[in-house]
């Protein structure tokens, strides 16, 4: 399709030149038109505008994402885990909590299941020109179940409190360095400024679903949630019983389209396989989460529907490189050259997961650089390593890690792969509370083992991944790896504004990792969700929320 | 001994509810507002007093007073208990008496093969196989033991029957076989050739003489089985998933909710002793030597 540089000039036109930068990349076949739009919604430029800008360029319409919409009504079921602890947008930590939460209150914008930003309580957002202040326009006329209209002070209250080192805010590790209490500025009702201690060209995704403690809730909440449960979504609670379970009823007065379902009820389970019993007798109609090992009954089985999401959840495998025989980088290439890949992600992970690279960089980031090469399974090479190294006779060390998901089984495959280079590992394998312990240096298996593996949840930009487990000063830098390099060149990637130039330093970042391997990345696994046939339009996330506003079933 | 157990183990408070990756100050902040930074001493103390002053505490993770969950929980576990004696015990000592009346036949046989070969299955085997039987193919019962709000006396038993019978496998070979070595025994004494020679019906022999003593190491048993079905169905609890005393103990200990733990576990121990009692009472009703020497 031919390029209309008429209508391309007209929508250029009052856009700032980063926006402007952004346009020719898409029009000189820079940037993927995927890239453009994922980039484009970070910028706050709204998805119409992408899309026309698209078509101006030659690439034809946006495809939509509407589906035919379900029939209204009937009671949505789901299976999820049990809350762990009390209910409260600053303290909530875990799957099942964020989930009851996250079905009553609203975020500024959303982290789709492609990883673009959608605007939800804010209607759009944008950059000053060094990205140190982002400004967010929030959307008029939204009520809070409450009563109240949803306006700036709610926006600056709600996230003042989660970067408050005072208010045991789960959030604070997101927002450390970045946002400070009192930083969030009201401008007027409807706009609220963000002023930043340093610049950062993802900020949008940390007032996203991403940061899923960034819920917006009146100014004027003091603490105890689960007695309001008050929010902005398209349902209202019902019924909230601490372990058992939660219902919800459509919200009426919703800003957006109203939820198709009359109601929604969630049951709560301490574990996967009552769960799949439950999907599979009917009693349930969704399983929120579901691990792909205890779920593999249901994968091939045509009464159950597998949404699969792309995510960036994965295992780290750290070893320290300050001490022992891993101090080496040569023994650290060998150890990750031991790893078949491939098959981690087909057969340890049946088909859903992609292969890591042994960095944050997932093929799924538009700021990846995909022309870094694969690391692959090479005996030989990692032999000559070990050799180099003055080690070819191997030795002993002990892997520590967590009983949880499929880490066992991947820990086993690794003491299988390293035994072929001569490196004996013995497995202590802990309960998740004993492996992490306090999570500080001196007092955690996870943070002082000499070589471990860890769970890291999805997030839709690689920025907590590229901080806090790999620089100098990270506070879960497990590998002790400290290198001022790529301290630097982190902290330029959260810098960037422009997606070509956090692509630029991505491939720096990914073969600096590549030569020092302070943590194995060996592949990322996918989220999956199980509905039963004729469920529709179930939206989950890879950060265990689930929108059910659209869903229905036959 | 709770108490200072809990304290042993790894983690803490405020760093269980946020989990590992929270920021430092923030489980610093929440550990002060809950008061677990506070000297173990004051803790227990303050504990203990509360304690006394018939107050529970409030739970760490729930910020919720804890009684209302314990009471729940313990009637809950109570009525599956219920359900599951209820069921174990007449049939498993009838099991036992009539494999001790036909010893060594097949009948004997099966019985006493059969209790003993479910027994040593697990409960999450024998709980996975019932629910794929009962649940998911036939969808005779329901597989959880949740049973809608306000449900009557009959719709909380029907719930309950799928997660008593993996209970009652358990208990039932148990049981069955302290009834059957009892009966040999008592069938074997002089009293019983004594009552049968001196011409008394075979059923007034059986009645009267044999099942009386045999049944009293089964009583033991029993009893001792109380405790388990009280507090250690965690494994049945998170399957069939009902709001039992094991699990609320088990998720308390894992989060370090010591208020809860602590509470769970004095709530068994009390259970434990009521039911010993209860055996000790009619242990004495059906032994009259006991009772005499009491009164001596």
């Amino acid at each position: 399709m031919s390029k209309n540089y008429r209508i391309l000039d007209l929508l250029r036109r009052g856009r700032t030149p980063l926006e402007n930068h952004l346009i020719d990349g898409l029009v000189d076949g820079r940037l993927s038109r995927r890239e453009f739009v994922r980039h484009g919604s970070l910028l706050g430029l709204s998805l119409p505008l992408l899309g026309r800008i698209g078509m101006a360029a030659g690439f034809g319409a946006t495809p939509s994402l509407a589906r035919a919409a379900g029939a209204a009504g009937g009671t949505i079921r789901v299976g999820s885990s049990v809350p762990a602890a009390a209910i409260d947008p600053v303290t909530i930590a875990d799957a099942g909590g964020l989930l009851v939460m996250q079905q009553v209150a609203e975020f500024l914008c959303v982290d789709g299941p492609d990883l673009v930003l959608k605007p939800a309580l804010a209607e759009s957002w944008k950059p000053n020109a060094d990205g140190t202040v982002w400004t967010f326009t929030l959307r008029k006329g939204v009520k809070f179940h409450s009563g109240g209209e949803m306006k700036a002070e709610d926006v600056v209250a709600s996230i003042d409190r989660l970067a408050d080192p005072a208010n045991s805010s789960n959030a604070l590790s997101v927002f450390s360095g970045i946002l400070q209490k009192g930083n969030t500025k009201k401008v007027d009702d409807y706009t609220v400024e963000f002023h930043l201690d340093a610049p950062n060209g993802n900020f949008p995704y940390m007032v996203s679903s991403d940061n899923y403690n960034a819920v917006i809730i009146p100014a004027s909440y003091k603490g105890d949630y689960e007695k309001s449960f008050d929010g902005t979504g398209p349902f209202k609670l019902e019924k909230y019983t601490p372990k058992v379970g939660a219902s919800f009823v459509r919200n009426d007065d919703y800003w957006g389209d109203k939820a198709l379902p009359d109601r929604t009820e969630f049951t709560f389970f301490t574990d996967i396989q009552p769960q799949i019993l439950a999907l599979q007798s009917g009693q349930i109609d969704i399983i929120n989460q579901m691990p792909v090992l205890a779920g593999v009954a249901l994968l091939n089985d045509p009464n159950f529907e597998i949404i699969s999401l792309k995510s960036v959840a994965h295992q780290q495998l750290h070893m320290h490189c300050d001490e022992g025989p891993t101090k080496d980088a040569r023994v650290r290439r060998a150890i990750a050259l031991c790893l078949d890949r491939e098959k981690l992600a087909t057969g340890l992970m049946k088909g859903r997961a992609a292969l890591g690279n042994d960095s944050p960089f997932a093929a799924v980031y538009p700021s990846t650089d995909t022309s870094v090469p694969q690391r692959k399974q090479d005996i030989a090479q990692a032999k000559q390593l070990m050799e180099a190294a003055g080690l070819a006779q191997g030795f002993k060390m002990t892997l520590t890690t967590e009983r949880y998901l499929e880490i066992p089984e991947y820990a086993q495959l690794i003491q299988n792969w390293v035994k072929e280079i001569g490196i004996e590992l013995e497995l202590n394998i802990l309960d998740q509370g004993a492996y992490y312990g306090d999570a500080v240096f001196g007092k955690s298996n996870w943070l002082d083992s000499a070589m471990g593996i860890t769970d890291y949840g999805h997030r839709g930009v690689p920025n907590v991944y590229l901080a806090a487990p790999l620089k100098s000063d990270g506070t879960w830098n497990a590998a002790h790896f400290k290198n001022k390099d790529y301290d630097q060149m982190a902290a330029s990637y959260i810098a960037a504004l422009d997606l070509e130039a956090q692509k630029a330093t991505a491939g720096k970042i990914q073969k600096l990792l590549l030569e020092e391997t302070p943590v194995v990345f060996g592949y990322f696994y996918d989220y999956l969700t199980a509905t039963a046939k004729g469920v529709t339009g179930v939206q989950p996330t890879a950060m265990s929320q689930l929108f059910l506003d659209k869903a229905s079933k036959a | 001994m709770v108490f200072l157990g809990g304290q042993v183990l790894p983690g803490n408070v405020g760093r269980a509810i946020l989990g590992p990756f929270a920021d430092q100050r923030a489980v610093d902040a929440l550990n002060h507002s809950l008061g677990v930074d506070r000297p173990l001493l004051v803790q227990y103390g303050t504990w203990i007093w509360n304690f006394l002053h018939g107050d529970m505490g409030t739970s760490y993770i729930f910020r919720a007073p804890v009684a209302p969950f314990v009471i729940d929980a313990l009637g809950n576990s109570l009525k599956l208990a219920l359900i599951a004696f209820v069921l174990v015990v007449p049939i498993g000592i009838l099991g036992g008496v009539i494999a001790a009346l036909n010893l060594n036949r097949p009948l004997d046989r099966i019985i006493s093969l059969g209790g003993l070969s479910v027994t040593v299955l697990p409960e999450f085997v024998t709980g996975i196989i019932l629910i794929l039987i009962f649940g998911v193919w036939l969808r005779w019962l329901p597989i959880a033991a949740a049973w809608p709000k306000g449900a009557g006396f009959f719709t909380q038993i029907y719930y309950l029957i799928l997660p008593s019978l993996p209970l009652f496998l358990v208990l039932f070979g148990y049981i069955a076989r302290m009834a059957r070595s009892g009966m040999i025994e008592a069938l074997d004494s002089d009293y019983t050739r004594t009552a049968v020679l001196k011409g008394l019906p075979w059923r007034t022999v059986i009645w009267r003489h044999v099942l009386r003593n045999a049944l009293l190491p089964t009583i033991t048993v029993i009893a001792t089985q109380t405790g388990y079905l009280i507090g250690g169905l965690v494994v049945i609890e998170t399957l069939f998933r009902y709001q039992g005393i094991g699990s609320l103990i088990f998720t308390a200990a894992r989060g370090k909710d010591f208020p809860m733990l602590e509470a769970g576990i004095l709530t068994i121990g009390i259970v434990y002793a009521v039911a010993t009692l209860a055996a000790d009472f009619l242990y004495s009703v059906l032994n009259p030597r006991i009772r005499l020497g009491a009164e001596q």
